[in-house]
C-alpha cells in the first residue's frame, strides 16, 4: 500500500509540482502581492462552483477533512474507509460540529447486490435517565439540556465508524484514522467560521472546560489566521487506533468521559459507555415523482420530513411557481408548520414508542394537508395529524458525502449536537462530548421525552436519492431543525428549477415551522427578492430576515450522479467551509 | 527569492497591533458595569479581558440603569446576535430600548462609557450596525478589533463626535490598551 505522501495522482500533489516551476512561482507571488494590495478582487467564495469527477469524489465541510477522504480513495479504499477517514478528520479540523464525543447516522448503498442500508449510532440516554431530568423548578432548564452533564448521552461515533468499517469497508482503524492524526498534530490554519463559532460558544467553553481548555487561545477564542492543534486527540486516537474502539467505551477513555460527566452533574456511567450498541437498519424510502428517497428511520427524522414535504408539493405546480416565488415560499412554510405539528406529536425512538410512519410518509396524509392551505393567507392554525391505531406501526448533524469509482456511496450525518457540544472536555483526550439529550421534548409526556436507554429525535436526515433505481442524488446537511426544510429546498432546486448542484446548494433559503399550532415567522436569507418578501407580508406571514448566507440554514453538501454522462457533479455549502475533490 | 520577499514585506499591511488614536485625555475608573449592546457572546471576552487587566468589574449582560450604582464606568460590548437575543429571552426592539435607558442614565450620572467591539468582521450587519451607531455617540472612547472597522464606519463616527478611537489586530492586544486607559496617573 502506498502512503499518503506518494499520492502520484493525487491533485494537490500536481499542484505543488506545478508550482516549483520558476514562471509559475513568480505568477503565483506577483498574484499574491496584487491581492495583499488590493488590486485584484478578492474570489466571491459564494459563487457558485461544481466539483467535477468521473471516479470519485468526497465532499466534507473541511478541505482537510475532503483531502482525507480523496487521499483514500485514491490509495484504493472503498466509500466507507473514504467517508470514516473524513469522519475523522472532521474531528479534528471542524472539532465544533462533529466527532468522537458525538453520533450520527449513515446511509450507505452498495453497488454490488444494490443493497442500501442505515447505520443508526444515534446517542443513548444512559440508564439512569428520567423524564424529568431537565426541569428546574417545575420548567425545561436550557441550561441542563445544552451546558451540563446532564444533556450528555452516551456517544456513538467510535462504535457506528468502526461498525461500518468492518462491515462494509476494506481498511483497518489505523489506516482512516492516520490522516486525523497528522492535521492534530501538525496543526491547521484556522478559518473565519471556525473563529466566528468559537467566539459565539466562548461562554460555554469558559464555563465547561475553562480558560486552560484546548478550544481556546490562551484562554481567547482562536481568530482567523491562528493555528490550532490538537496534541491530546491525536493521542487519543491514537491509543484507539492501536487499541481498537473498545479503549473509548471500556479503557482509559470511558474512564475519563464518565468522570467529566459525572463532574458536570451528568447521569452517565462506564456501565452505560460498555453497554452501547449499534443499530443497522433498513432504510425509510419515499417517493417524489419518479425520485425514490432513501433514508435513516426514526429517531432520525430529518429524511421522514422531507418525504411528507415532497409528498405536499407533489400535489402543486412547483416548477412554473420558481425559486423565491410568494407562492412557493408560502406553501412551503405552510407545509412546514404542519410537519412540525406532526413532529412535536408523534416523534420518538421507535425502539420505545410508537411512530406512525407509514401514515406520516403516506400520500393520503400529505393531500389531506396540502388541501388545507390556501393560496391567498395564512392558515394560522397547524394541527398534527391524528392517526387511527391501526395504522400504528414499530418501526424503528457535519454532512459528508462519497462516490467511489465501484458506484459505493455514502451519505453521512453526525453531530454533537450544539456547536462545540455541551463544551465538556474528558480530562487530556482533546474531544468534546456532545449536549445531544437536550434533544428530548420539554414535556414530559412526549413520545419524546427523556428516559432510560432512548435515542433523542433527530433533525438528521442523510439520504440517497434514485432516480428510476439508479442513484441520482447523495445529500446530507447540518442545521438542527432546518435540516428537513434545506435538504426540500435542495431537492427542489435540482429537480423542479433545473439547478446544477452547487447552485441549488448556494441558492437563498428560508425556513418556518409551528409552536403548539401557532405559526412562527419566515426565516429568510436577505437575498430573496423584496417584492416576494411584501406579497409573504400581505398573506399574512411574520418574517425575519437573515444575512446573505446564514448559517443557521445548515451547511449541506450533495453529490449529483449523472450516470448519462458518467459524471459526479458535487457542492460545498458555502456557508460553511464546505469543500470538495472529485477525481 | 529575496527581491520577491522585499517586494511582498513592501506591499503588505501593516500585522502588528497598531493605535490610531493616542486618546491620552480620557481616563476610566474603577470598578466598571462590564454589559452587552446586542447579547452577542463578546461580552464574556470582555470580562476575561478586565480580569487578565486586574481591573475591578462587574459582569451583568442584560444590566438596567439601576444597575450602574456604585460603578464608576460602564462597557458596552457592541453587537447583535439573534443566538444570544434568543437565549436571553429578548428581542432587538427589547435590547435596543434596555440600551438607550443604560445610555441616558449613564450620561445622566457622568458615568463614562468605554464601548467595545470584539466580534471583528463578523459582528457586523444591520442589526450590529443599528446599536453601533446608538452607542457610540455616547462613549468617551472606542476600541474596536481592527477588522470590525473594515469599511471605516467607527472610524466616520469617531471622527465625527471627536471620539478616540485604538484599533487592535486581535483581541487579546486589547489588554495593555484597556490596563493604559484605568492608569491611575493617567491624566483625568
Amino acid at each position: 500500500m502506498k502512503s499518503p505522501d506518494s499520492l502520484s495522482g493525487h491533485p494537490f500533489h500536481n499542484l505543488r509540482l506545478r508550482i516549483r516551476l520558476p514562471f509559475f512561482r513568480t505568477l503565483g507571488l506577483l498574484a499574491a502581492v496584487l491581492l495583499q494590495a488590493g488590486a485584484l478582487p478578492a474570489e466571491d467564495p459564494h459563487q457558485p462552483r461544481n466539483i467535477e469527477g468521473r471516479r470519485g469524489m468526497v465532499v466534507a465541510a473541511h478541505p482537510l477533512a475532503a483531502e482525507a477522504g480523496m487521499a483514500m480513495l485514491q490509495l484504493g479504499g472503498n466509500a466507507v474507509d473514504a467517508a470514516l477517514a473524513t469522519a475523522f478528520a472532521l474531528n479534528v479540523v471542524e472539532p465544533f460540529a462533529s466527532g468522537l464525543g458525538g453520533g450520527g447516522f449513515m446511509v450507505i448503498h452498495l453497488a454490488e447486490g444494490n443493497k442500501t442500508t442505515v447505520i443508526n449510532f444515534r446517542e443513548k440516554a444512559p440508564q439512569a435517565s428520567f423524564p424529568e431530568m431537565f426541569l428546574e423548578e417545575g420548567k425545561p432548564s436550557r441550561r441542563l439540556q445544552t451546558a451540563h452533564g446532564l444533556s450528555v448521552g452516551v456517544p456513538g461515533a467510535p462504535a457506528g465508524w468502526d461498525y461500518a468499517l468492518k462491515t462494509y469497508g476494506t481498511r483497518t482503524l489505523k489506516d482512516v484514522i492516520e490522516k486525523a492524526i497528522r492535521y492534530a498534530e501538525e496543526g491547521f490554519t484556522v478559518s473565519p467560521t471556525f473563529s466566528r463559532i468559537n467566539k459565539d460558544e466562548y461562554e460555554k467553553l469558559l464555563l465547561n472546560s475553562g480558560e486552560e481548555s484546548v478550544y481556546l487561545n490562551n484562554g481567547f477564542p482562536y481568530e482567523p489566521g491562528d493555528t490550532f492543534r490538537n496534541p491530546e486527540l491525536a493521542e487519543t486516537l491514537r491509543i484507539m487506533a492501536d487499541g481498537g474502539v473498545e479503549e473509548f467505551y471500556t479503557g482509559l477513555i470511558a474512564e475519563k468521559i464518565a468522570s467529566a460527566v459525572r463532574g458536570h452533574g451528568g447521569l452517565l456511567t462506564l456501565s452505560d459507555l460498555a453497554a452501547y450498541n449499534v443499530r443497522e437498519e433498513p432504510p425509510l424510502y419515499g417517493q417524489y415523482k419518479n425520485l425514490t428517497i432513501a433514508t435513516c428511520q426514526p429517531p432520525g427524522a430529518g429524511g421522514l420530513h422531507v418525504i411528507q414535504l415532497l409528498n405536499m408539493l407533489e400535489s402543486r405546480d412547483v416548477k412554473k411557481w420558481g425559486p423565491n416565488s410568494t407562492e412557493y415560499i408560502h406553501f412551503f412554510s405552510e407545509a412546514l408548520r404542519f410537519v412540525f405539528a406532526d413532529r412535536a406529536r408523534w416523534m420518538g425512538d421507535p425502539q420505545e414508542v410508537t411512530v406512525p410512519v407509514k401514515a406520516l410518509i403516506g400520500k393520503k396524509h400529505a393531500a389531506a394537508v396540502a388541501g388545507r392551505i390556501q393560496p391567498d393567507r395564512i392558515l394560522g392554525s397547524y394541527p398534527p395529524a391524528d392517526f387511527p391505531e391501526t395504522e400504528h406501526e414499530k418501526t424503528s448533524t457535519t454532512h459528508l458525502c462519497v462516490v467511489d469509482r465501484w458506484g459505493n456511496i455514502v451519505s453521512l450525518t453526525q453531530s454533537i449536537e450544539s456547536f462545540f457540544g455541551s463544551g465538556i472536555v474528558p480530562e487530556g483526550t482533546g474531544f468534546l462530548l456532545n449536549n445531544q439529550l437536550g434533544d428530548f421534548a420539554d414535556s414530559t409526556c412526549s413520545p419524546n421525552a427523556p428516559g432510560p436507554n432512548r435515542r433523542p429525535v433527530s433533525s438528521m436526515g442523510p439520504m440517497i436519492v434514485f432516480q428510476d433505481k439508479t442513484p441520482f442524488l447523495v445529500l446530507g446537511s447540518p442545521g438542527g431543525t432546518r435540516i428537513f426544510s434545506t435538504l426540500g429546498q435542495i431537492l427542489i432546486n435540482v429537480v423542479e428549477f433545473g439547478m446544477n448542484m452547487d447552485e441549488a446548494i448556494e441558492a437563498p433559503r428560508f425556513f418556518s415551522y409551528s409552536v403548539e399550532g401557532a405559526p412562527r415567522p419566515i426565516h429568510y436569507e436577505s437575498r430573496i427578492p423584496s417584492e416576494a418578501l411584501d406579497r409573504l407580508m400581505a398573506l399574512g406571514h411574520s418574517l425575519e430576515k437573515r444575512s446573505p448566507y446564514d448559517r443557521y440554514f445548515g451547511g449541506a453538501q450533495g453529490i449529483l450522479i449523472r450516470a448519462d454522462k458518467n459524471l459526479l457533479i458535487g457542492g460545498a455549502d458555502s456557508r460553511r467551509d464546505g469543500h470538495g475533490l472529485g477525481y | 527569492m529575496k527581491k520577491y520577499l522585499i517586494l511582498c514585506l513592501l506591499l503588505s499591511p501593516v500585522v502588528f497591533s497598531s493605535l490610531l488614536g493616542t486618546a491620552e485625555d480620557v481616563r476610566f475608573d474603577q470598578p466598571a458595569l462590564i454589559t452587552s449592546a446586542g447579547q452577542a457572546a463578546e461580552v464574556h471576552l470582555a470580562n476575561v479581558l478586565f480580569k487578565r487587566a486586574g481591573l475591578t468589574a462587574t459582569l451583568n449582560k442584560t444590566a438596567e440603569a439601576a444597575d450602574l450604582e456604585g460603578h464608576k464606568t460602564l462597557i458596552l460590548v457592541l453587537g447583535v446576535s439573534l443566538k444570544g437575543l434568543g437565549a436571553a429571552g429578548i428581542d432587538a426592539g427589547h435590547e435596543k430600548k434596555r440600551v438607550e435607558s443604560l445610555l441616558l442614565a449613564a450620561d445622566e450620572q457622568s458615568i463614562p462609557i468605554l464601548c467595545l467591539h470584539l466580534g471583528g468582521e463578523a459582528r457586523r450587519g444591520d442589526l450590529s450596525d443599528q446599536m453601533i451607531k446608538t452607542c457610540l455617540p455616547h462613549a468617551a472612547a472606542v476600541l474596536v478589533v481592527k477588522d470590525g472597522n473594515k469599511d471605516g464606519l467607527f472610524t466616520a463616527i469617531c471622527r465625527n463626535h471627536n471620539i478616540p478611537l485604538i484599533e487592535v489586530e486581535k483581541t487579546v492586544y486589547a489588554l495593555e490598551p484597556l490596563k493604559n486607559y484605568f492608569r491611575q496617573d493617567r491624566r483625568p
